[in-house]
Order: structure tokens, then sequence, then C-alpha cells
């Protein structure tokens, strides 16, 4: 009698146990709450991995492309037209199968959003038959690719559950999860897809949950969560149970400066532009000289980074030789002396009356980049300049002081894309990008050169002019537009049962970058 | 003798809060230097000898950042005090003045106090933009009412006294009447009026300054103190969050026990 | 007969005087706000300001009147207003009323609980005090009463999270419920252990102000003739303490805690930022930070609106408690 008991309860448990499958529901408090909601055309999952929807193709590892929706793929020999051919599996969270239809309309409704970077290269999207889709391009872009590898496609507006507006609420996509409510500002329950035509996923339900810093930490400790981001600033002070995972990445932070003189000009928002004291060169590339970046590692992000002097150091897009010996304060001071900036008694610098002082804006929120503005202005302090650290909400951020005051931005992508977007005239103002009006008619010729080169090797080399040329450029030794402070690695605590599998190496922060392998994860524990 | 010993226990109490109050407000001679400066291999120690009341995330002393902050709180409290005094009593004045402008003036006592404090001092940082001339003015004019209101009333009885009925009689214009007899009158009750207001402009401020929208947070202000401290505290760095809110609820309770017994001496 | 009349005659003229007051507290925040830099415009839109062509900004300025003047714009406004259509909340991405309504049920909870709890424990620790003036445990509670009068609200609120949440771990540090969880799934017991520590450290602030008043009047009532005279009559302290005192300290405990609904709201503010309890306070801070122009106006009447009739209240409450006291002298 007891044997059979004890059989039945052996073969209960194993009936029940599958290790991958024992826990239904994650939570996960990773940050990147869409404003716009879930619509690709509107720029969501610009950086990859877009959860709902499906992407042509996908990176791989080693940031080369890889199959997604598209098995094969061709460029034809004057690089101005893609083939694509689709897998014929592939179908939207309601059932109903992806065609190239749907391809074509995602591709030629981004060109017109205008919500979403640059779709300006692309011509017209046209599909040939169901699963072929023909995308021609206006003139070569090497970085189109990358349009491939990140624009999530919906369905077409004019099917049933098509594409209308409301859809970033409502987000009908081919990935593998599919959304199940949204609580804006809270939290967001998504579950498995059952027609996703990949590998299943380990779990049922993920929740993400929209927490800030504080309230996400007290959550950890709590026991509330599966997998927490921490600032690296609080990355020691973890709950005993849960485990660190450090994720490496090309994330960075650094000071954009407004590169016009403050003329009255506005934005098309009403934003003002411009800022008198960061327009001279002399006192941006004083800034950059100043700043003690190993410090800066250490004190704001706990030593999980490493300095920056670039928008994309330690990438083959550029210069390897681009650092240069910080802190350096006589070459600095000797700087600002020649560029006619006087001290005064009071210890600050003036030229023509006007101080060395300016407003150093991040957002209020974020702890890291707060402890960045508030020792780089420590650092800057002794050569008599002024930068005065700023917190406010994003909103008010793009409300005035987006054109005007030097903020700390962070960027960082798999993609010279960015190079792009963030230093070409043709960008200034538009969205974060370019909000300092940087414009240098030589970098725009490189950075067009870039992007019409036949080969990576070739683009490179002008990506990396467009740096610095022996002329000018963007960086340190040219216009000094930037200064970059650090690269940073994105810290999280995760459950002790969690496998993330192998991780890769992250983009800037937004939009859940640990959940580029999602597909991988298990969970380890009965 | 029963009548002078609470006499000297109080002088004694006075003289006792009033020395800790000179030693807050000169500290910005013998500590003032700490408070801004960086040590970056100091970060986030606890309460020790070489660090009093323990350090910040960028290295920063502890005790001179409160000191600091309480020095802030303590110019910023006493200006809003005075400031809200002066509009209750101009205010008061007015309303005893003629029947349309009582009605005006009790009006917009009443409207000012039907909106809670708090939310009265959002919309008025909003509208301002925050800062601390913003922060004294929105803090004066949210506690001006329930100040007027009692000066008002004073106001109002003084009117019927005899001294008033004889100067009238003996011709003396409204005006004479008003600054030789009602106002100085007045101004023991102005005086206990500003103390009492004080701690409670203190607090305001602090409060405002906590939630994002008052002085500039580039200052030690308590308030600012505290809000850090929200950041790190599951960290468990205890530290900063006590030491700064104790120092001003010190601080507040002095100049209330101050005020209180200024009033029974007056 | 006549006193009906006259009842209802003070309660109208109440009414009235509530109505203008209303109005005024409209006409105020209205032109506080119109007094801020934002371009309303840009408050209307929010995040999206960025994205939108010059000409659709004229078109929603046009929309919505403001390119009118200050007094049209606050006659459309208040227009609106009395339709029940408060404007939209771009922070939330929903109508303000929905925004105030769905968030005050939230707050109504730790308010109400707050209050009830102040009063009742106010009052009595403010008779015990006032029973046995003089004693240890009168210095003790009227001791405790002044300090927590002069501690910052949420500075409490951050000493209870340290101490019950990351100590001891008896409460949880954050929010109205569970991380992770639907909203109508989580259990009514779940939401009273989030809401035990902000509801405490809220009332805790609202005793010491009752507590205090309370004492006083039990130590006026326990010097007055009323109580000579039932001394006379053999009566005992605590007797007196609990027939009279009650009934006499009662009456003025419920007035103050109708008066001071507008500390309550305040504090309620502070303590919701320190919780992070999603409540109308919270909202209110939002709404101040991002300019969220509509949400604040609409946040700031309502409370004005509550605490006018809380004020109200105690104001009709005033003449019972003084006539009470004057008729019984012997």
């Amino acid at each position: 009698m007891r044997r059979t008991i004890l059989l039945g309860l052996v073969a209960t448990c194993v009936a029940f146990s599958s290790p991958a499958f024992s826990k239904e529901q994650l939570v996960l408090a990773i940050g990147g709450e869409p404003e716009q909601g879930f619509d690709p055309l509107l720029g969501w999952g610009q950086y990859g991995s877009p959860l709902f929807q499906s992407t042509l193709l996908t990176r791989g590892r080693n940031l080369t492309p890889e199959a997604g929706l598209a098995t094969t793929w061709t460029l034809s020999e004057d690089r101005l037209t893609w083939i694509l051919t689709l897998r014929d599996d592939a179908r939207f969270g309601d059932g109903t199968p992806l065609t190239a239809k749907d391809v074509a309309y995602t591709f030629n409704a981004a060109k017109q959003a205008g919500g979403r970077a640059d779709l300006s290269a692309l011509n017209k999207a046209r599909a040939i038959d169901n699963t072929t889709v023909e995308l021609s391009l206006n003139a070569p872009r090497i970085t189109f690719i990358d349009q491939l590898m990140t624009l999530g496609i919906v369905p077409d507006a004019n099917r049933e559950n098509g594409y209308r507006e409301g859809y970033g609420r409502q987000p009908l996509g081919s990935g593998p999860y599919r959304l199940v409510e949204w609580q804006e500002g809270e939290q967001l329950i998504v579950e498995r897809n059952p027609y996703f035509h990949g590998p299943l996923p380990a779990f049922e339900r993920l929740v993400f949950v929209f927490t800030g810093e504080q309230a996400t930490l007290s959550a950890a400790h709590a026991g509330q969560l599966d997998l927490a981001a921490v600032p690296p600033a609080l990355a020691t002070n973890l709950p005993s149970d849960m485990q660190r995972i450090v994720m490496e990445s090309v994330d960075n932070r650094g000071i954009l400066f407004p590169m016009q003189p403050a003329t009255g000009e506005q934005s098309a928002s009403g934003a003002p532009i411009g800022n008198d004291v960061t327009a001279d060169s002399a006192i941006r590339r004083a800034v950059n000289l100043a700043l003690d970046r190993n410090t800066l590692v250490d004190v704001a992000l706990n030593g999980f980074g490493r300095p920056a002097f670039g928008p994309a150091d330690g990438l083959p897009w550029s210069l390897d030789d681009e650092a240069f010996t910080a802190p350096d304060s006589d070459r600095a001071n000797a700087l600002l002396d020649a560029a006619g900036w006087e001290r005064r008694a009071d210890g600050l610098r003036y030229k023509n009356d006007q101080p060395a002082r300016f407003r150093l804006t991040y957002p209020a929120s974020d702890t890291t980049r707060q402890l960045l503005a508030q020792v780089s202005a420590e650092m800057v302090r002794p050569l008599g300049i002024e930068m005065q650290p700023t917190g406010r909400h994003w909103d008010e951020i793009q409300r005035e002081a987006l054109h005007q005051d030097a903020i700390v931005f962070g960027f960082g992508s798999h993609s010279p894309q960015e190079v792009y977007y963030l230093f070409h005239s043709q960008h200034a103002g538009f969205g974060f990008y370019n909000s300092g009006y940087y414009s240098n008619a030589t970098v725009d010729s490189h950075l067009e050169a870039a992007q019409a080169a036949v080969g990576a090797e070739e683009a490179n080399r002008y990506w990396q002019a467009a740096q610095w040329d022996g002329n000018t450029g963007y960086g340190f030794r040219g216009d000094a537009s930037w200064a970059w402070m650090v690269n940073l690695a994105h810290v999280y605590a995760a459950n002790t049962c969690l496998d993330l599998g192998e991780l890769g190496i992250a983009p800037h922060g937004h939009g859940w970058p640990i959940t580029a392998n999602l597909l991988e994860w298990r969970w380890t524990c009965d | 003798m029963s009548m002078i010993q609470p006499r000297i226990a109080a002088a004694g109490y006075i003289s006792l809060l009033l020395i800790m109050l000179v030693v807050l407000l000169s500290s910005s001679w013998w500590a003032g230097h700490n408070a801004s400066q960086m040590q970056f291999d100091a970060r986030l120690m606890p309460p020790s000898t070489s660090h009093w009341l323990g350090t910040d995330a960028l290295g920063r002393e502890l005790w001179s950042r409160t000191l600091a902050g309480l020095r802030l709180s303590f110019w910023v409290g006493l200006s809003a005090a005075l400031l809200g005094t002066l509009i209750a009593l101009t205010l008061a004045t007015l309303a005893t003045l003629s029947t349309t402008l009582d009605a005006l003036v009790s009006l917009l006592i009443d409207t000012l106090l039907s909106v809670p404090h708090l939310i009265l001092l959002l919309l008025l940082a909003f509208a301002l933009g925050g800062g601390t001339q913003a922060v004294i003015i929105a803090v004066a004019l949210t506690h001006w009412p329930s100040l007027a209101r009692i000066l008002r009333a004073e106001l109002f009885s003084l009117r019927h006294a005899p001294y008033v009925a004889i100067s009238q009689a003996l011709g003396k214009s409204r005006r004479f009447i008003l600054v030789h007899h009602l106002l100085p009158h007045l101004i023991p009750q102005c005086i206990v009026g500003a103390l009492l207001l004080f701690p409670h402009a203190i607090l305001h401020e602090a409060a405002l300054t906590f939630l994002g929208v008052g002085l500039d947070p580039t200052q030690p202000a308590i308030g600012v103190l505290l809000a850090d401290a929200m950041r790190y505290l599951t960290g468990g760095f205890w530290w900063l969050g006590v030491f700064p809110g104790l120092g001003l609820l010190l601080m507040v309770l002095s100049i209330d026990r101050l005020a209180v017994q200024l009033r029974r001496a007056l | 007969m006549a006193l009906d009349v006259r009842l209802i005659n003070r309660l109208a003229s109440r009414l009235i005087r509530l109505a203008l007051v209303l109005l005024c507290v409209a006409i105020v925040t209205f032109g506080l706000v119109m007094l801020s830099p934002i371009d309303p415009v840009d408050a209307y839109l929010g995040p999206q300001m960025a994205q939108v062509s010059p000409e659709q900004r004229a078109l929603i300025a046009e929309r919505w009147g403001f390119d009118a003047s200050p007094a049209v714009q606050f006659g459309h406004w208040l227009n609106q207003l009395l339709s029940g259509e408060l404007g939209w909340s771009h922070i939330y991405n929903q109508p303000v009323s929905e925004v105030i309504s769905q968030r005050f049920q939230r707050s109504f909870i730790l308010l109400s609980s707050a209050w009830l709890m102040s009063l009742l424990v106010g009052f009595a620790l403010g008779v015990i005090a006032g029973a046995k003036e003089g004693s240890l445990l009168d210095r003790l509670i009227s001791g405790y009463a002044y300090v927590t009068a002069s501690t910052p609200a949420f500075w409490l609120g951050m000493l209870a999270v340290l101490l019950f949440s990351v100590y001891l771990g008896w409460a949880p540090t954050c929010c109205a419920g569970p991380v992770g969880i639907l909203n109508q799934d989580v259990s009514m017991l779940t939401r009273l252990h989030h809401l035990v520590l902000p509801m405490m450290t809220l009332a805790l602030l609202g005793i010491a102000t009752i507590t205090l008043h309370t004492r006083a009047r039990m130590i006026a009532l326990m010097n007055s003739d009323i109580a000579l005279h039932a001394f006379a009559q053999g009566a005992s302290r605590s007797d007196i303490a609990w027939r009279h005192g009650l009934r006499h300290a009662s009456l003025p405990a419920l007035t103050l805690a109708f008066a001071s609904l507008g500390e309550l709201f305040g504090g309620s503010i502070l303590i919701e930022q320190v919780f992070a309890y999603p409540g109308l306070g919270q909202a209110t801070v939002e709404a101040g930070l991002r300019s969220d122009v509509p949400l604040l106006l609409g946040i700031a009447l309502f409370t004005a609106l509550f605490v006018s009739v809380g004020n109200l209240i105690a104001d009709s409450l005033y003449p019972l408690i003084d006539p009470r006291m004057a008729q019984e002298q012997p």
C-alpha cells in the first residue's frame, strides 16, 4: 500500500516537473517603457529585438546579419535593390499568415511616419509575390541593412486587424510574445504567442514592471522580481538571494554641447536653440581635458565600465587612437587663456563679460547620470568653468533644455548608422539625435561617402575620417562636439534560478537589450 | 516668588536655544568649506570618528552638509515668515478700511484656505518656476491667510476700544488712529504670529524641495539631502536619511518652543 | 419652527459662500497656471510636441482657444468644467476626470483610514492626557504630540520604511500592491498590508494636533464649574472625565478633524511620494513636475472642493459646541 502511494507520488512529480517549464511567469523590472507604445513605425525596437514583432533579419552574436523572417537576402550589384525571400510559416498573433504585403506596407508606412529615424533612403517597398519582397533605395546606403534587422513587421493596414491608429497599444505581430495587458506607467503583461514560428519560449508569461530605480530595488529585496536592472552605483548592495549579472555593452555616456550661439532662434517645437558659452570650442576642449574618466568610472559606475573618448569606442567605425591624456589642467588652462577667457576675482572665467557658466542637464530619475553630472562639474570647476548639474524630467528637457543646455546623453549602437544620426547636419534637432545642432560640411561629406561605400572596410575608413581626417572632425582633435565620459556595463540582479544563456553585447539601454536572447533563457530550479 | 521662578526657567531655556541658534548660523565660518568637498575614496561611509555622521555617494561629509542645509532652511523660512507676516498685516489693515475691502479680503482668505497648503504651494511653485525666491514667495503666500484672520479679528475688536472712541471724538484722522493706536497694539501679535509661522515655513520649504520643485538642487538643502537619501534607502545607507531629518526636527522644535515661551512672556 | 428656518437660512448662505469660494479657487488656480512659462500647446501635447508640425500646433491652439485672451480662455475652460470635461492628461494618456477618479479611489482608503485613526487615537490620548494633567503619562503624551507636530512628514515616512521594511521586513517598501500581479487579482489582505505603513505614518501627524487640542479642552473642563459641581456631588476624577469630558471634548475634536482635512491632503502627497503609493497625491507631484496643466488644475479644484466641504461641516459644528457649554452653566 505504502509503496503504491510512494510510486504514485513519484510519478506525479515526474509528470509535473519539466525543468525548463516549471516556472510559468517571469517578473522583470528593466525599465524602457516606450512613450509611443509598441509601434515599430514610431520607433519601438529601434535598437533591436522588438518583443511583439519579428524583423526580417536578426543580428547574430558577432553582430553580423542572420535569418529572421527572411530566409535569403540579396543586394543588387548597383547596391540599390534588396530582394528578400520570406519564410512561409510566420503568423501573426491572431493566426493569420505574414506575407510580403505586410513587409511592403511596413516599410512604406515607416518611411511616411516620421516618428522613426530615417527611412528616407528607401524609395519603395514592393511585394513581388507572397513570399518575396523588393526594397528599392534612392541611393546606395550601407547602413540600410540595420533597418532590416530592427524594423518590426506590422500587419498591412488593408487587412483585418491591420495597422491602424492606436496600434502601439494593441500591437499585433509575429514575435514570440503577444500583449495581454498594459497599465501605462505600471506594468505590462505579455504571453506566449502560440503561432510563433521559432522555438517555444521557456516562459508562458512575462510581466514587465515600470518602476523607478528605488521601487525596483525595494521590490528586488522583497523577492518580487526575477530580473531587475540596477544602477551600477548601487550594484554592491544586491539582495543576498539574487545573483549579479553584468552584460557588456557599447552603451556610453557623455556631455552633448550645443554648438550654436544663442541667437534667439527656436526649434519647431519652440525650444530655444544655442548656448553662447558652449559654442566656444575652447570651452568644449577644456571640459574634455578636465575630466578624469577613470575616477568617473569608479565613482559613478562603481567600476562597471571603462573610459570613453568617442561614441563608438572599440568598434570598427571608430578610430582607435582617439584617446588623449586627461586630466590635463595645464593644457586646459592654456587653451582657455589663449581663447580670451579671463579669470576674475570670483574664480570664474569671463569673456566679453559672459561668464563661463552653463547648465548641465540630466534626467532626474537616473542616479548614474546624476553622479556623472555632479562629479564632472566638480572636476571642471578649478578651471573657472561652472557647469550647473540640473535634474529634470525628460518631458521638461524636451520642452526647454534640449537645444540650449549641455546634456548628459547616452548612446551606443551596433551600427555606424548612429554616428550618421548624431553628426550629420540633416538630422540637426531631430528627436534626440543631433540636438546640439552640430554642422560641419566636411564631416557631412565623409558621412555621406561612408553610406555610399561599397563594402564595410571602405565605409569604416570614411566613418573614421568623420571623427578626425587630419584637419577636422567631430572628435576631440576636431570640433570636440561632445565630451565623452564613460562606456558602461549593464548590471542586473537576477534570481539565482534564472539562466540567461550567453549574453551578447548590449547597445544603449532603452528597449530591453537583455531580452535579445530571450529564447535561450531557462529556469534551472524545479 | 512663584512669578519669578518660571520666568527664570523660561529665560534660561530661551538663552539655551539662542546659543544653539547662534552656533548653527555661524557654522558657515567654521564648517562651511566642508559641505561640498567630495572625497572619492570615502564614499558612502557609515558614521564613525573620522566621518561624524557618515558620507554620501560622492564622499561629502554629512554633518557639514546637514548644517549647511539647516542654515539654508533657517534663512528661507525666516524670510518667508517675515514676508507672510507683512502681507497678513497689510491685508488685515486694508480690511478695516471699508466693508467692500473687508468682504474681498475675507473672500480671498477663505479661498486660499480651502486649497490644501501643499497643493497651493505646488501651484505657486509651478507658476513661479521654482528656485529660492519662488519658494519664499510661495510659502509666504500660503501662510498669510491664517495670520491675517487673527490680525483682522484683533483689529476689529480694537476698533471698539474706549481710547479709540476718545481719539475719534478728539477729531483725529483715521490714519492717525490706525498708526498710533491700533498698529502698535498689533506688534506683539505680529511677532508671535511670525514666530509661529516660522516652523511651518521651514517644514513646507523642506517638503517642496523634497518633491523637487523647491530650492535649487545644487545646494545642500535638507529637502535635497533627503530626496537623495531616498535613492539609497534600500541599500541600507540609513545615515543619509536619518540625520538631516533629525537636524530639521530639532531646529523646528527649538524654534517652536522659543515661540511658545515668547508668547507666554509677551 | 423659527429654529428650522434660521438653520436653513444659515445653511443656504454657507452653501452660497462655498460656491463663491470655489469660483475664486478656479480663478486663482487658472491665473497661476497662466502665469507659468509653459506654452499651453506644449503642455497639452506632452512628449509628442517634437513630432507635431506647426500647422497642427495652430489647429490645437485654435480648438482649445489658446490664442484668445486669458479672460476668454477662462470662460471657455469654466464652461467645459461645468459640463464635466476636465481635459486630457498627457502623462497618463487618459481624460483628467478618469485619472482623478481612479487615483482618488486609492487615496481615499489611505486618507479615510488615516483620518479615522487620527481622530480616534488623538481623542483618546487627549482625554487621557487632559484627565491626568501633570502626570508622567500626560508629559509623555504631550511631549510626543509636540515633537510630532514639528516633524517633517516625509522624513517620518522614510524612517518608517527604513525600520519596518528595510530592516525588519514586516511591511512592503512601496506601492499599493505587489508588482507583477494584475490589479483585480490583488487580495484585500495584501492591499491592507501595503496600506498599513503609509496609513500609520499619515495618521501619526494628525494624531498630534487632535491630541493637543483635546487635552486643552479636557484641562479646561477639569478646572471648570461643571467639574466642581460634579466633584461636590462625590464624583471621581475618572467619572468626570468619562461622563462629561467625552461629551464636551468630542465635538471639538470632530470639528478639528474636519477642519484639518487640508493638512491631511498635504500630508498624503508627501507620504504617497515616499511610499510610491499611486494615489492622487503622487499624481499631483507628477503633474507639477511634468507640466500636465489640465491634471494639475483638476486636482487643485477637486481637493479644494473636499476641503471646503470639510470646512463647511466644521463651521456648522462650531455653534453647536459653544451654546451647549454655555447652556449647561448652572
